[in-house]
């Protein structure tokens, strides 16, 4: 009960970047898809089949699916949503100084932790989750697109969405780091860089997710400890 | 042990490997800043006195030199029946941009026989099947890398392989390759599917189909007087020639014990036809593939024949060239005297120890040309030997200033690498990691950053764990934990350094026991073993200790 009392608190502070993020994402992904669809810039015309493609030779044709238009729309709002997210959990407590009554309530600190975690994992799923759910379906019927996109390009879009929560650990640890700004209290932040550069230029799904997993790991075993013994 | 020790432990061996790999990264980028920025301040530097001494050098070279640099300049072309012309370029006229392009040819005493433009060539020689300009023709190729490089997970998502077909009753239809299955999924515009392509043919169900394996190769194929393309598909042991129009797989080659090296082509598109009227020499056909067991196999059309070459050395393998035609097979191999054994190729020094021997000196060079016959023998036509010039050897560059500055920045790489590079061989970086992904771009960096066990990275190393020790001595929580440092360092030279003052850095008083330098961190001095000075007692400290 004292884990959803904290869960609900946090949610509610999350809500305004929820909305703002789904909004965002819903408003710009929706116009470019519907553009695509309109414009049928992902539909198999006749110039494909023209003497050049195929008449002197098998044309391989290494095609973008329409979600294409969202990918990099997706990818930018998960990280800034992480930013954000990580910002609001455990930056704006130590600004306006509510960190001492958040302590002393009658969980203990990792508890704390978790709910904030929880909050972040919710967020994320339904204001990015549930809308690249919704934007795939819609690209996938071949009234709207001729050339449907794969299963794989779904898969990439929430380890975007993953992405994401690494921004909000690393942004976490660092919020919560003690050291000074130019020495070890930005890592957090750089080590989720490296996280983004390792997924993003991977072709093996598995191995970005093991990025993704390994880093994740790395950071909240940090941030565990790091709330567990600081000073508030 | 207690779960909250574990947590703890996992936190700081996690900070460890955190700080390690952002040192790491910071370290490398710094280097490649340094070697970048250098040498291109050098060789703004170094431009112009460059270019002067490279224009009196052409001048100085006597008529001799000029007549062995023009030999050694000019194409080395076969006729048929094996006789050997020289071709080389004229200079154009000075102003007459319009000109067409005059060539001298020469026969194999050096005796000029015909000049002229280059479209009025009498004569017709042999060309190879894996010259690599052909402008008349297009090719669309696609190897493993270049499969590994689409399926990258860019922020616009990973790409597909599509070949689109247009079937003998007019609909359309397009095949899409399945990487994780190694599959064509044959779809229709309104999304119906048609079947799945495999090795064994066109099934229905996915579940029925079988895998191509790994793709290695791909390119377009037009077989003996096709009027449509096929598609030839290399995985690592089996050639395919895939038709989409009638939707069939036929195995064209296997080699079951050994992998496929390389693959070269020769086909007649119907593009050439107008050429080949023209042409005297017939040409066939022909698919070369050249296994890893040195074998070099054959498959030529018109009529069908498949030869199978083994040659008695491998310096053989790496320039020779076939042209099949109608009046038989030819075989053209190039060979110096200046050709590195294989052995050299292990060590990477072996290159710079094997070219010294000639560095300044002239070197011969020669051409060979083979009939092949149906049971796969060679039979020497022509052989042709010229002198090279000393200036055409490969420059050694012992003092080139941007391999000092790079050896320079590498001496703060970590010795690891080096480590690495000893237990598993350059060759394991180089040949496993040849994607362009973030893991292998990384894997292929350690072979170009170790290193190289050169005598000023263990100086900096020696200086970095002194300066570790000397920071560590009264810090120091532990005799294992300094120790773990110093190794630390040993093994990761400035990233490693970094990482520890990162980690490590607590404040220091002066013992009011000794006198000398101690941490706080812990209550006894490591020196005289005095305990920390405990503040002056005050009247109110009685009451607020209980």
């Amino acid at each position: 009960m004292r884990f959803l009392a904290l869960l609900r608190k946090e949610l509610r502070e999350s809500l305004p970047w929820m909305l703002l993020t789904a909004i965002v994402f819903l408003a710009i992904g929706g116009f470019s898809l519907r553009e695509a669809h309109l414009y049928g810039m992902y539909d198999w015309s006749e110039r494909y089949f023209s003497s050049r493609y195929i008449s002197e030779t098998y044309g391989l044709l290494y095609r973008h699916s329409p979600l294409q238009v969202i990918g990099p729309v997706l990818l930018l709002t998960s990280l800034g949503l992480g930013l954000v997210l990580g910002v609001r959990h455990f930056w704006i407590p130590y600004f306006t100084r509510t960190w001492p009554f958040l302590i002393h309530r009658s969980v203990d600190r990792t508890t704390i932790f978790w709910a904030k975690l929880a909050a972040a994992i919710i967020t994320f799923l339904i204001s990015l989750g549930a809308v690249w759910a919704a934007f795939y379906s819609y690209s996938c019927h071949p009234e709207r697109f001729t050339m449907l996109p794969i299963k794989r390009v779904f898969i990439e879009g929430w380890l975007f969405i993953a992405l994401g929560l690494v921004v909000y650990l690393g942004t976490a640890l660092t919020g919560l780091s003690t050291a000074r700004w130019y020495t070890t209290r930005i890592f957090g932040l750089a080590f989720a860089t490296v996280i983004i550069c390792a997924t993003i230029f991977e072709w093996r799904l598995g191995w970005a997710f093991a990025a993704i997993i390994i880093g994740a790991a790395i950071l909240l075993s940090q941030i565990n400890d790091t709330i567990s013994n600081r000073e508030f | 042990m207690k779960l909250k020790n574990i947590s703890k432990y996992a936190a700081s061996s996690s900070k460890v490997v955190m700080t390690i790999v952002i040192f790491l990264f910071a370290v490398h980028i710094l280097q490649i800043i340094t070697v970048e920025l250098s040498s291109e301040i050098y060789r703004m530097l170094t431009k112009t006195k460059r270019e002067i001494s490279a224009a009196e050098e052409t001048k100085q070279l006597s008529d001799a030199e000029k007549r062995l640099r023009r030999i050694h300049l000019s194409g080395k072309n076969f006729l048929p029946d094996g006789t050997i012309h020289l071709t080389s370029s004229k200079e154009r006229t000075p102003g007459l941009f319009d000109e067409p392009e005059k060539i001298q040819i020469h026969d194999a005493n050096d005796v000029l026989i015909w000049q002229g433009p280059e479209s009025e060539n009498p004569y017709e020689y042999l060309s190879w099947s894996d010259q690599r300009s052909r402008p008349y023709t297009i090719y669309f190729r696609l190897t493993d890398k270049q499969m590994k490089n689409i399926q990258m997970i860019t922020p616009e998502f990973s790409q597909v392989i599509e070949i689109p077909v247009r079937a003998q009753d007019g609909s359309v239809q397009i095949w899409r390759y399945l990487p994780a299955s190694d599959l064509f999924m044959g779809y229709r515009l309104d999304g119906s599917k048609i079947g799945f392509l495999g090795s064994a043919g066109l099934t229905r169900s996915k579940s029925e189909a079988k895998p191509f394996g790994m793709l290695k190769f791909h390119s377009s194929w037009y077989p003996a007087g096709a009027s449509e393309p096929t598609v030839l598909w290399q995985t690592s042991r089996r050639l395919y020639e895939i038709n989409f129009h009638k939707q069939q797989v036929r195995l064209v080659f296997e080699s079951p014990e050994t992998n496929i090296k390389a693959l070269i082509l020769r086909d007649c598109r119907p593009l050439d036809a107008q050429m080949q009227k023209e042409q005297k020499i017939k040409y066939r056909p022909t698919i070369r593939i050249v296994t890893e067991d040195q074998k070099q196999h054959l498959i030529i059309k018109n009529p069908e024949q498949t030869l199978t070459i083994t040659f008695p050395d491998e310096k053989w393998n790496d320039s020779l060239h076939f042209a099949a035609t109608t009046e038989g097979n030819f075989l053209i191999h190039y060979d110096s005297e200046i050709r590195m054994p294989a052995a050299y190729f292990k060590s990477p020094n072996s290159y710079q120890q094997w070219i010294q021997k000639f560095e300044g000196k002239p070197y011969k060079r020669w051409v060979e040309l083979y009939k092949v016959d149906n049971q796969a023998n060679l039979h020497l036509l022509n052989r042709y030997e010229w002198t090279v010039l000393g200036e055409f050897l490969p420059k050694i560059q012992r003092k080139d200033f941007r391999v000092q500055v790079q050896r320079a920045a590498m001496a703060f790489s970590a010795p690891l690498y080096d480590l690495a590079c000893f237990l598993l061989g350059p060759e394991f970086f180089i040949q496993r990691y040849q994607v362009n992904d973030f893991f292998s771009g990384s894997m292929q960096m350690i072979v170009n950053i170790r290193p190289a066990n050169s005598l000023a990275s263990w100086l900096i190393i020696i200086a970095m764990v002194g300066i570790a020790f000397l920071h560590g001595r009264p810090r120091r929580t532990s005799r294992g934990k300094l120790i773990f440092w110093l190794l630390f360092i040993l093994a990761f030279n400035l990233a490693g350094l970094l990482t520890y003052l990162a980690l490590n850095h607590t404040t220091i008083i002066k013992c009011p026991a000794c006198g000398k330098s101690r941490g706080l961190a812990q209550v006894n001095c490591v020196r005289c073993g005095a305990e920390l000075p405990a503040p002056k007692r005050r009247k109110l400290d009685l009451i607020l200790n209980t």
